[in-house]
């Protein structure tokens, strides 16, 4: 720590340390830096004068949209392809499945030979955050969500849907028709499929699924987060792919957050019993499986392709769909992210510490965003206030 | 330790691409294609431009794989490639013959703009220096500028990308703080003595 004894503001700026404090923004970092000014107070309005400094040295940032970045990456597929080069094109279809996973979800694609034959743009089109809430039927056309908790039932043939009420018919034809729900941010759905399962689907999410299951295994893609609670067919198998990870049930209840922005995707089990699937780092790209008992959580690290298990309290993991968050000793940055889904708004972090305060408790979010927010602040040392683009603040008190 | 966390991320990511595996390189877009894009900005307006260069940059990236190295910094390494690419295209489109040397191109910083948060913390006295300080500054010293607290690249990094030497580099940067540093001050300095004589005039009669 003496090293900084003599130091001026331009050292300051000089020094790696400090620029990492300033660029990462780590808590770690801010612990070690605010520790270090209680301690020597003289060096405060140094430190301080370097911070301004650093913040008035950056500058706007000009940003690709998602369809623009997803268009982008679809060309650099394209080049490398027409550059004649038959191996880059072959590995660059693996590469096009997990940008497929960062936009969709829906990875194992080539894998599994999957029964979805629809092409991966037509999914890419539309993403949740951007998108409003809706149903698309196989011909293409959209009957748009307007509730913020919707409900779709299908019939047993899925010729027929109820829609909030209204029915509607749809032709069945021999091969499977996909349709898809979108829940934009602010939104929730309930939805029955022909063989009875039920889905809720949380926030930012969307699920693609035949209307009705004709083979012998039930199939459906999730991105963002899911409940399920799957109708009994031991002949008939009933797979979630989320992104990079495949979950093979016969008839159980479940939850699958797998949201695009997350590194890990997390599974909980209520009950019954459910096979996870994926491919590890390795040379080989071997098939690993997990089985999981009922209260039991498994996270997919996505990036080191790892599971870590362990036993949990589920009704905090599912109370989401009664319209309740529950925590217990949850970071308050991972419960904020969660409340940023549910009411479609900006949350920001003043001091990147206050993100580790532990957050328990029950939220009603029959509330408004404000009322849950004026909640944490009674519970926890914080302030909150909104900024003139209608972001959220959250300061120390 | 988390504080390792990104950096560490990183590195994994670079060297499972390096050692063959193809499936991290749309983890390694993902990651960059935005301060890439907002690099090239800075260069051209022209977003269709730099979107064509970042798109080559990439497929350099696969067809010169093998010639990478573990120790290269992915970003450094995806920034120097992208301006190299975009000076590239600029001359071609001014068709000139010579290549553009580094005097020769403009360098944006949007520093001043829509920073509303940060700048609100100044009296307008002080927004006002602040924007002619900066605008005063060279293309270079905006570009090392850049390069440091946005990208937060090395001083030896940036000496690479901008063709100096290292203390050149650090001297370059260095100067743009000082400069910034007196306009923090001269106008606290006047404004303390402003406060000053304020007080001054209050208590003068009481006394």
């Amino acid at each position: 720590m003496d090293k900084y004894k003599d130091f001026s503001v331009a050292d300051f700026l000089d020094d790696p340390d400090f620029m990492r404090w300033m660029t990462d923004q780590d808590h770690e970092d801010d612990i070690f830096w605010n520790e270090y000014i209680k301690l020597n107070p003289s060096k405060k309005d140094q430190i301080n004068e370097a911070k301004l400094v650093f913040r008035l040295l950056q500058s706007r940032e000009n940003k690709l949209t998602l369809s623009e970045q997803y268009d982008l990456w679809n060309n650099i597929q394209q080049a490398s392809k027409s550059s004649g080069k038959q191996i880059v094109f072959q590995l660059l279809k693996y590469a096009a499945v997990l940008i497929f996973v960062f936009f969709l979800g829906a990875a194992s694609y080539y894998y599994y030979q999957s029964s979805f034959s629809a092409h991966p743009l037509q999914f890419a089109e539309t993403f949740p955050a951007d998108a409003g809430a809706m149903v698309i039927l196989a011909d293409g056309s959209k009957i748009s969500l307007r509730k913020e908790m919707s409900e779709i039932l299908y019939s047993k043939n899925g010729d027929q849907l109820v829609v909030n009420n209204d029915t509607i018919r749809q032709k069945s034809e021999i091969k499977e028709a996909l349709n898809k729900v979108i829940v934009s941010y602010g939104k929730k759905s309930m939805i029955v499929l022909s063989d009875g399962t039920k889905v809720w689907l949380n926030a930012g999410s969307q699920l693609i699924y035949p209307a009705a299951f004709i083979k012998e295994v039930r199939e459906v893609s999730l991105v963002g987060e899911a409940f399920f609670d799957v109708a009994k067919n031991p002949e008939r198998p009933f797979i979630v792919k989320a992104a990079d990870v495949n979950v093979q049930v016969l008839g159980t209840r479940f939850d699958i957050s797998a949201y695009p922005e997350d590194k890990i995707i997390q599974t909980v089990l209520e009950e019954g019993k459910i096979t996870l699937k994926y491919e590890d780092n390795g040379l080989f790209k071997r098939d690993h499986t997990v089985e999981m008992a009922p209260n039991q959580m498994v996270e997919f690290d996505r990036l080191l392709r790892e599971t870590t298990s362990s036993v949990v309290n589920v009704s905090k993991y599912v109370s989401w769909k009664e319209g309740m968050l529950e925590f217990e000793k949850v970071d308050l940055i991972k419960a904020l992210k969660q409340i940023e889904r549910f009411y479609n708004v900006n949350i920001m972090l003043d001091n990147q510490q206050i993100g580790t305060y532990k957050l328990s408790g029950k939220l009603d979010l029959k509330n408004t965003a404000e009322d849950v927010l004026n909640i944490i602040k009674l519970t926890l040392p914080v302030n909150w206030q909104r900024k003139t683009n209608g972001d959220y603040l959250l300061t120390k008190k | 330790m988390p504080k390792l966390d990104k950096r560490s991320d990183e590195r994994l990511l670079w060297s499972r691409f390096l050692n063959g595996d193809d499936q991290v390189l749309s983890l390694i877009y993902l990651q960059y294609s935005n301060p890439l894009f907002d690099y090239g900005c800075r260069f051209s307006k022209n977003t269709d431009l730099v979107k064509d260069c970042i798109q080559e940059v990439f497929c350099n990236l696969l067809r010169t794989r093998k010639n990478l190295s573990e120790t290269d910094n992915v970003k450094f390494y995806l920034l120097k490639s992208l301006k190299r690419q975009i000076l590239k295209e600029i001359q071609k489109s001014s068709n000139k013959l010579v290549s553009i040397n580094d005097q020769e191109y403009s360098f944006e910083l949007l520093l001043g703009q829509n920073n509303d948060d940060q700048l609100n913390e100044l009296n307008e006295v002080k927004q006002q220096a602040l924007v002619e300080a900066l605008e005063s500054l060279t293309d270079r010293q905006k570009e090392a500028i850049y390069l440091r607290f946005d990208r937060g690249l090395e001083y030896n990094e940036i000496s690479e990308i901008l063709n100096l030497n290292y203390q050149s580099a650090r001297a370059l940067i260095h100067r743009a703080i000082e400069k910034l540093r007196e306009v923090i001050h001269i106008q606290e300095q006047k404004f303390t003595q402003i406060l000053f004589s304020i007080l001054m005039s209050r208590t003068r009669p009481v006394l």
